[in-house]
């Protein structure tokens, strides 16, 4: 968590002023905290956070003296003038500042030796260095029974609370879920939920972060670390492609703690993470987790070691004819590289290919100045194409819903009905329709100073004239760009090497198959895949997980979660960024990228890359758009790889037709419905499930009631899943939740998402 | 007894002016008919400031400044809001007014309205106030009926309305910006000034805030003139003021004097009769309980801002609580900790924190254990308190406390080493004059 707000102190606007007698510089209408904190000088706070929107003046830990302002101001709430002159040592400042340390200590338990936060507590930390020696408080303190679960996944402790309200005002005033308050009042406020209800949300474990104390703690952690017995590294999330930056805690061997990191990425997640992100962590640990090899020998199935694995995936598919190798839309740019070297050495006859879609007319649009979710922060109108951001890709939501109060106007355009439809002018299509449906915002692209488009790849893909107006209309204006929320963690950086969707394989001999980090029968045109498999030649997976393809599989070979390993993903914005190891992984398995490299030996053409540091720079060798990259430019903020040159349309003149019989099928899928969220001990109570969706008048067209188990069925595929009405999901068309593990709405669709339509029955 | 001088219609006539055609009667509704047909909102506003009303809800600030401060050009509706929270104890001159003469309220409001280019009025009136409540939509009912609440007033194309909004029982929710989150929905705490509700007040536009007294003054100082106004009372105070005068007096009740030509020790003694036989004066918070108390030597200090505050206290609210020798001055300082313990609305860390810590001192001493170094331990809690907040609450708090133990130290150092306070609370004579014995 950032104490203080970034200042440049380059820029032209910088006015001077005097602090505690020096003469320094700071952008005019800074606030003091954080010109006083870029020139060295702490003032202590405890309300004040930079992202929480205007100051609160709250617990006025930060009064300093500033002449001309009678008494002390709080140095939060004020904005720097030229020629102020500030003192925040002064002996009245000092002693003001000690007294609200005194009077926060109070009724505060003092249990640090007991607490979470204890080692890593800034009200711990600000007492040594600026309170009071001791308590002359000789009464009984306050007392609250002790820790209330304000949610499966956070503790509240309300004795140790000291009322900063940072989580009162993230829920009101950042998630904007509005669930938070403080009740009662005086020395008997608390922190609780409207409703008294458990605080559920997306975000809600950000307000662990935001306690300056240890009134909120994560259940999953408590109890499990010290801060003296652990270690933190900076890292990537990889549950979605907004890629937030992570901080990892470690401690032996295991990830105990995601948080977000002290000094956020500004240009990604501003320190903020979703539930996900924050514990879906917990999913390397769970049952599913592969921790043994296994070889698979006509019908007998056994464990083995690791080198005994790699041996046997050697020899089994150096017998093979031809191979295809499949990848995981979340393998790293290493991992990809280094399996695309192999397929074209040491692999006999192979071919290569990864999840995601072609994307035919996406070229354009990726070829216009590309924006990261920071940009979002200054644009005045921001459209919203496709997608449902906020499950899909959760901490774009927040940037969101920031626009929007710093006065964007926002304009939703898709075929489903989502969550931030509210935050402006939301315009529904028929799916078919998303052309026509973006007349209105293409028209407002042209006459805004700084227009952004967040554009969701899949709907865009299925919709390719609508890539084409948008582009055309984002061409026109030079100040536009364009964010692309793509399908895959790491599709950009797939693209960016040139891998090519899997989905062209579909109906070719595959022979034998190399599986990294993938799970295809799990995917769109599942049952195609199933098919395609049975009747190839031989299975090697490399997997952190049990899946369908692992119990099917000749080889398996355990490698690194994304928690666990060394590698590059190019996430939304095409950032390029490095996750770093924080737990060891299993004894039994190994990074992706060094399982590839001992195949390599045994398939008797050795790759010669020794650490993921030089894999990645002869991938940046390789690909132009990667170029110049390399993992001290990466650093721990990441860097936008080179913009994809524009490439001519294609078939872009209609949108793709759909397939099938009935209503035409519009799919989503939720991070909080995601193996993460399935696996993770922490997040499984909070897990959402498959669904459909209909519009009641739909459901009674279809005669299917609400709640029953219905069965959908496409030319791909069946499905059954429960039903749920919605008076606000749109007509002529059913929705449905995909993605979620063990679910079947995948199988509905064509391995290259081609639209589909579907008929409905009862099941 | 018809008041000279009165500014409040109900007190000149000695009536009840509850319905339009009383109020008429006696006057009403014609600085609204000659404003609105013949003022331009400018000379309204210059009227108002001329005549150098001073807010009567605590902080005297002249009503006509701060209604100039709203921008003029800003794109934003503009409000106005009339704090009826009446929230400061001894204070109950707002009650008489919504009670007894509603319409010079509801007529004042439309002259701001109209002033400061507001369509839309609020009156936030405390929840206690249920009968007060009833009294003021009836007449808010009336006026609207009679055309002068609605659209196009009088004749006037001038349009204003009002609501009336209850609160919930909150000392906080009669700080301005504590009463305007209340009003927009929220919980009522204080909000960081600046901004200052002028510029950004109820739902973030230009918002004017006054009090009831305030407000219903503007009738007869645009019907007589703002000099008419400006000669009563002294140079800085101008007008008169209603003071609430309660506790040990045989005559409690609402009087209203022109400011600097009355004493305290008139307006203890001959309007509100004084003492119970032989009892003496011990003590007086003049302005409602939230300014420094006075004692024996300051009853000579002429009513008004000037005086009172050379006096060491402030006119407030008007709220005058008197106190005889039956009181004890410790107990009296641990009932206002208690009371301003319990209203702290708890966002700033020294009132939230430091009102319960003065509280629990005073209640040791009170319970015979105080220690001598309390007295070092409440100076630094003022000092840690006080000019450290958000809002002028916390510094209430501490000033009728500070005050008493600086004033009668004597009293406060024998209960420590006594102790035990003295005199015992709630003597016999207390249950004569209506108060709740509690033997
Ligand atoms: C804790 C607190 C309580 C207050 N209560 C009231 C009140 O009940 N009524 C009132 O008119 N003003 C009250 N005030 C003063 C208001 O904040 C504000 O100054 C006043 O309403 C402005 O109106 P005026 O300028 O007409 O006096 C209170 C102030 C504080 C700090
Ligand atoms: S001074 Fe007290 S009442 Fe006023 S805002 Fe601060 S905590 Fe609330
Ligand atoms: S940090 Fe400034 S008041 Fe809390």
């Amino acid at each position: 968590m950032p104490d203080y707000a970034p200042v440049d102190l380059t820029g032209t606007d910088l006015v001077e002023f005097e602090l505690n007698g020096r003469t320094v510089k700071a952008p005019a209408g800074t606030m003091l905290v954080d010109a006083c904190a870029a020139n060295g000088v702490e003032v202590p706070i405890f309300c004040y956070e930079p992202r929480l929107g205007d100051p609160l003046g709250a617990c006025r830990q930060c009064l300093v003296s500033v002449e001309g302002i009678p008494g002390l101001t709080t140095a939060c709430s004020t904005p720097v003038a030229a020629e102020m002159m500030v003192d925040t040592v002064s002996e009245e400042v000092r002693e003001a500042q000690d007294g609200i340390l005194e009077l926060l200590l109070e009724n505060h338990p003092l249990d640090c030796p007991v607490c979470d936060k204890g080692g890593e507590c800034p009200l711990q930390d600000r007492t040594f260095r600026f309170g009071p020696g001791e308590s002359r408080m000789v009464e009984p303190k306050r007392h609250f029974p002790k820790p209330l679960k304000l949610s499966p996944q956070i503790a509240l402790d309300r004795e140790r609370c000291i009322s900063c309200y940072r989580c009162v005002r993230f829920s009101q005033d950042v998630s904007e879920d509005g669930n938070l308050t403080m009740s009662e009042r005086g020395g008997r406020s608390e922190i609780t939920t409207f409703t008294g209800d458990s605080y559920n949300g997306r975000f809600t474990g950000n307000v662990i972060d935001l306690c300056p104390v240890g009134a909120l703690t994560s259940i999953p952690y408590r109890f499990t670390s010290r801060p003296w017995d652990i270690q933190n590294t900076p890292s990537v999330c990889a549950s979605c492609s907004v890629g937030c930056n992570t901080e990892l805690t470690l401690r032996e061997g295991e990830i105990k703690r995601v948080q977000g990191r002290d000094e956020p990425n500004w240009q990604v997640e501003e320190g903020w993470l979703c539930n996900v992100g924050r514990w879906g962590y917990g999913a390397d640990q769970a049952p599913q987790r592969l921790r043994q090899p296994i070889l698979r020998d006509g019908g007998e199935t056994r464990e083995c070691s690791l080198e005994e694995a790699v041996a046997a995936a050697g020899l089994v598919l150096a017998h093979e004819a031809h191979t295809t190798v499949l990848l995981g839309g979340d393998v790293t740019v290493e991992e990809a590289f280094i399996a695309k070297e192999l397929a074209a050495g040491p692999l006999p006859d192979a071919q290569v290919g990864s999840a995601g879609v072609v994307g035919a007319a996406l070229g354009p649009l990726r070829a216009l100045p590309a924006a990261q979710l920071g940009d979002i922060d200054g644009a005045d109108l921001v459209v919203v194409v496709g997608g449902d951001p906020a499950n899909q890709h959760p901490v774009a939501e927040l940037r969101l819903r920031k626009a929007r109060r710093a006065g964007a106007r926002i304009v939703l355009v898709g075929p489903r009905a989502q969550e931030l439809e509210s935050l402006g002018e939301s315009i529904r299509t028929a799916p078919g329709n998303l052309a026509e449906g973006l007349t209105s915002a293409v028209a407002q692209i042209a006459t805004v100073k700084r227009p952004l488009v967040v554009w969701d790849e899949l709907d865009l893909d299925a919709e390719p004239d609508a890539a084409v107006v948008l582009a055309t209309a984002l061409g026109d204006n030079a100040a536009a760009s364009q964010l692309e929320l793509t399908s895959e963690v790491n599709g950009a950086g797939l693209r960016a090497l040139g891998v090519a969707p899997h989905s062209r394989l579909v109906d070719q001999d595959l022979g034998g198959v190399l599986a990294v980090r993938a799970n295809p029968g799990a995917g769109p045109g599942g049952d195609a895949w199933n098919r395609a498999l049975d009747s190839g030649g031989p299975i090697v997976v490399i997997a952190s997980h049990h899946s369908e393809l692992t119990e099917r599989a000749t080889v398996v070979i355990p490698c690194s979660s994304h928690f666990e390993h060394e590698g590059v993903l190019v996430t939304a914005g095409q950032r390029a960024q490095r996750l770093r190891p924080g737990a060891a992984g299993p004894e039994q398995s190994a990074p992706g990228w060094e399982i590839l490299i001992a195949l390599s030996h045994r398939l008797g053409v050795a790759l010669e890359y020794r650490s993921p540091r030089s894999a990645f720079a002869a991938a940046t060798a390789s690909a132009p758009a990667l170029s110049g990259l390399d993992y001290d430019t990466l650093g721990d903020l990441g860097a936008e790889i080179a913009t994809s040159p524009a490439s001519d349309v294609n078939g872009a003149g209609a949108p793709r037709a759909h397939d099938g019989e009935g209503l035409p099928l519009v799919t989503g899928r939720s991070v909080f419905g995601g193996p993460e969220a399935h696996l993770s001990e922490g997040l499984v109570v909070t897990a959402t499930g498959e669904e459909a969706v209909l519009h009641p008048a739909e459901a009674a067209r279809l005669n299917v009631a609400d709640a029953n188990l219905i069965t959908l069925n496409s030319p791909n595929g069946e499905c059954t899943v429960r039903l749920r009405l919605d008076p606000g999901a749109p007509e002529g068309a059913v929705f449905a939740v995909r993605g979620v593990p063990g679910g079947t709405v995948e199988s509905l669709l064509a391995p290259d998402r081609a639209p589909v339509n579907v008929t409905v029955n009862t099941a | 007894m018809p008041q000279l001088n009165s500014v409040y219609r109900h007190r000149a006539a000695d009536r009840v002016l509850t319905t339009v055609d009383t109020y008429r009667l006696s006057g009403g509704y014609l600085a609204l008919e000659k404003a609105l047909g013949e003022m331009t909102a400018d000379e309204l506003l210059y009227v108002f400031h001329r005549s150098g009303l001073r807010g009567r809800g605590g902080a005297g600030f002249p009503m006509g400044r701060k209604a100039s401060f709203l921008p003029k050009d800003a794109q934003l509706a503009k409000y106005l809001v009339c704090n009826a929270d009446e929230s400061e104890p001894g204070t109950f001159k707002d009650r008489e007014i919504m009670e007894l003469n509603p319409h010079q309220l509801i007529e004042g409001m439309v002259l701001a309205g109209y002033a400061i280019g507001a369509e839309r009025g609020y009156i936030y009136i405390r929840g206690e106030y249920e009968y007060q409540a009833q009294i003021l939509d009836a007449a808010i009912e009336a006026a609207r009926e009679s055309g002068y609440l609605g659209s196009d007033i009088a004749g006037s194309k001038v349009d204003f309305d009002l609501t009336l909004y209850r609160g919930a029982g909150a000392y906080i929710c009669g700080e301005e910006t504590g009463l305007l989150e209340s009003l927009e929905g929220k919980r009522g705490q204080p909000r960081l000034k600046p901004p200052f509700p002028a510029v950004k007040g109820l739902w973030a536009s230009p918002t004017l805030l006054n009090n009831v007294e305030t407000l219903a003054a503007l009738p007869p100082i645009v019907e007589n003139g703002p000099d008419w106004y400006a000669g009563m009372g002294t140079e800085k105070s101008p007008g008169t003021k209603v003071f609430s005068i309660s506790g040990h007096v045989t005559k409690p009740g609402n009087y209203e004097v022109v400011l600097g030509d009355t004493t305290l020790r008139e307006l203890i003694f001959d309007m509100a009769g004084g003492l119970r036989e032989g009892r003496s004066f011990k003590a007086c918070w003049v302005g409602g309980s939230s300014v420094p108390v006075l004692a024996e030597q300051h009853l000579d200090t002429p009513l008004d801002y000037e005086s009172l505050q050379e006096a060491g206290t402030f006119l407030g609210s008007g709220g005058c609580i008197v106190m005889d020798d039956s009181g004890c001055i410790v107990r009296a300082s641990l009932r206002l900790a208690s009371f301003y313990r319990h209203e702290s609305c708890g966002k700033c860390t020294p009132c939230r924190e430091g009102t319960g810590w003065m509280e629990n001192v005073l209640q040791r001493m009170v319970d015979g254990e105080g220690r001598m170094e309390d007295f070092e331990l409440m100076e630094a809690l003022f000092g840690r308190i006080g000019g450290k907040c958000l809002c002028a609450l916390a510094d209430g708090a501490v000033a009728p406390i500070s005050s008493a133990i600086r004033l009668f130290r004597k009293d406060f150092v024998r209960v420590v080493s006594e102790g035990s306070p003295l005199p015992q609370p709630m003597s016999p004579q207390l249950e004569m004059s209506g108060g709740r014995a509690n033997a």
